[in-house]
C-alpha cells in the first residue's frame, strides 16, 4: 500500500466513530464508512499531497451524509424506529451496566440534535478537531461553526443534566 | 445566581477546546478559583467531552478487515471514465498554475465591486457571466431565487447553499452552477443577483468536485469571501423560506 492508503487504513476508527455520531443505526453507519473509503479511492487524484487526510476523508463523508440525509427527505421515506445496534459495538470496550446505559443516553442525545449541531459536535467536541479544521470540513464560516457547537454543546448540556449526567 | 458576564458559553468551550490563548485560558482559571458558578459551567463542559468520547469510543470492527482489503486493492471496478464534457474542460482551464490568478481577481472585484465580466482572455466560466458581470444562466438566477438549500440540486447540478445578509444588509447566496463546474457567492442587489465571488467547484482541493453533492459544499476561496461579507449568522431552513417567501427584501 502506498502512503494514501495506508492513511486510509489508518483513519478507519475514526470514520467509524465521526459515522456513529451522525448515523441513526449501525448499518447507515457502515454504510457511510463504507461508501466514504470508496468515493476517497475514486477521488484520490483530488487529494493534494502534505494536506490533512483526515478533513479532507471527512469532507467526503460529510458531504454522503448530507446526500444521503437529503434523498431520504426527499423521497419521504419511512424511517424505522431508531436502532441503536452500533451501541453494542462501541459498548463492547467498555464494563458495566450504569456505564452502557450512559453511553446509550449521551449518544441519543447527541443523534437528537440538528444535523448541523451534531456535525459541529461529532468534529471538534468528539473527534478533536480545531475549529478551523472543522469549519472547513463543513463548508461553512468559523462563525458559523462555533454558533452551532456553542448551541449543540448547551443542549446536551441540559438534556445530560436532565437525566442527572451532567449537572 | 447569574452567570459571570464576561466569560460566555462560548468562552468557555474555546477554553475546554484549546481554542484560546495560554494568557486567556488562565485568566478563567484563576477567575473559577473565587466564582464557583463559573467553575461549575467550565466544569461542565469538561464532563461533557469526556462523556461524549466515551460515548463514541474508538474501537476495533471487525467489518474494517474488508476496507482494509478494497483500500490495498485501491478500489474495485472502473470509475467514471472519460466524461470529457464541459465540466472537465473547465476544469483543465482553472488547473493549478490558472485558479490563484482567477481567485485573485474574483477576491478584487469582490472588494471593489467592479465588474467580471471583463475578464475575458479565454477564461469565461462557461456562459456563466454576461458581458456586464451579470449572471447569463437563467436556470442559475431562478435557483438563486426561488431555491432552499434542501431541495438540493436542480437537474442540470445548479443548487444554493449558505444563505445570510452582508454588512449591508443585502441578502447574499452561496451556489453551485452544475454543469459549469463553478461555485460562487452572489448577492441581491437592485433586484438581481450579482455575483461577488467565483471560484471552481473542488478548489480547495476537496473531492474532486462531484457536481451532484451537497449544495452546501463551498470552495475555500468563495468561503473566504462569505467570511469576509456575512454579518451574523447563516439562515436556518426556516428563516430561509421566510426570506425566500418575502422577496429578498
Amino acid at each position: 500500500m502506498d502512503e494514501f492508503q495506508r492513511g486510509l487504513v489508518e483513519l478507519l476508527p475514526r470514520l467509524r466513530r465521526f459515522s456513529r455520531a451522525m448515523a441513526r443505526s449501525d448499518a447507515d453507519a457502515h454504510d457511510l464508512v463504507q461508501e466514504t473509503v470508496e468515493r476517497a479511492l475514486s477521488k484520490r487524484a483530488g487529494f493534494l499531497p502534505g494536506t490533512r487526510l483526515d478533513s479532507w476523508t471527512f469532507t467526503i463523508m460529510r458531504r454522503i451524509f448530507i446526500d444521503q440525509t437529503r434523498s431520504k427527505a426527499r423521497w419521504d421515506r419511512v424511517v424505522g424506529p431508531e436502532d441503536d445496534g452500533t451501541a453494542n459495538v462501541a459498548d463492547a470496550a467498555q464494563a458495566g451496566e450504569a456505564l452502557r446505559a450512559d453511553a446509550l443516553a449521551v449518544r441519543q442525545a447527541i443523534r437528537a440534535l440538528p444535523d448541523d449541531q451534531r456535525l459541529a459536535v461529532a468534529l471538534v467536541l468528539i473527534d478533536g478537531l480545531s475549529y478551523a479544521e472543522a469549519a472547513q470540513v463543513m463548508g461553512v464560516p468559523a462563525g458559523t461553526l462555533t454558533s452551532r457547537l456553542v448551541r449543540g454543546r448547551q443542549t446536551l448540556i441540559q438534556t445530560l443534566a436532565a437525566q442527572g449526567l451532567n449537572g | 445566581m447569574t452567570p459571570n458576564p464576561i466569560y460566555n458559553d462560548e468562552i468557555l468551550m474555546r477554553r475546554i477546546d484549546g481554542e484560546l490563548s495560554p494568557e486567556a485560558g488562565a485568566a478563567i482559571d484563576r477567575a473559577t478559583v473565587a466564582d464557583p458558578a463559573l467553575a461549575a459551567r467550565l466544569d461542565a463542559q469538561r464532563r461533557l467531552r469526556t462523556l461524549a468520547r466515551g460515548a463514541l469510543p474508538v474501537v476495533p470492527d471487525q467489518r474494517d478487515k474488508d476496507l482494509v482489503r478494497l483500500i490495498a486493492t485501491g478500489g474495485a471496478g472502473p470509475r467514471r471514465a472519460a466524461v470529457a464534457g464541459l465540466t472537465d474542460r473547465l476544469r483543465a482551464a482553472f488547473a493549478p498554475r490558472h485558479t490563484p490568478i482567477w481567485v485573485g481577481l474574483a477576491a478584487a472585484c469582490f472588494l471593489l465591486g467592479l465588474s467580471l465580466g471583463g475578464l475575458g482572455g479565454g477564461q469565461d466560466p462557461g456562459g456563466l457571466l454576461d458581458e456586464r458581470g451579470g449572471i447569463a444562466d437563467a436556470g442559475l438566477i431562478k435557483v438563486l431565487g426561488t431555491g432552499l438549500t434542501a431541495d438540493g440540486p436542480d437537474r442540470e447540478g445548479r443548487a444554493v447553499g449558505l444563505t445570510f445578509r452582508d454588512g449591508d444588509d443585502r441578502w447574499c447566496r452561496t451556489f453551485r452552477s452544475g454543469q459549469a463546474g463553478m461555485a460562487g457567492l452572489a448577492c441581491r442587489e437592485d433586484d438581481r443577483w450579482t455575483i461577488r465571488a467565483l471560484a471552481p467547484a473542488g478548489a480547495d482541493g476537496g473531492d474532486g468536485g462531484d457536481l451532484r453533492t451537497a449544495a452546501a459544499d463551498i470552495p475555500a476561496p468563495v468561503l473566504a469571501a462569505v467570511d469576509a461579507a456575512i454579518a451574523g449568522e447563516t439562515l436556518d431552513a426556516a428563516a430561509e423560506v421566510r426570506a425566500r417567501d418575502a422577496g429578498w427584501r
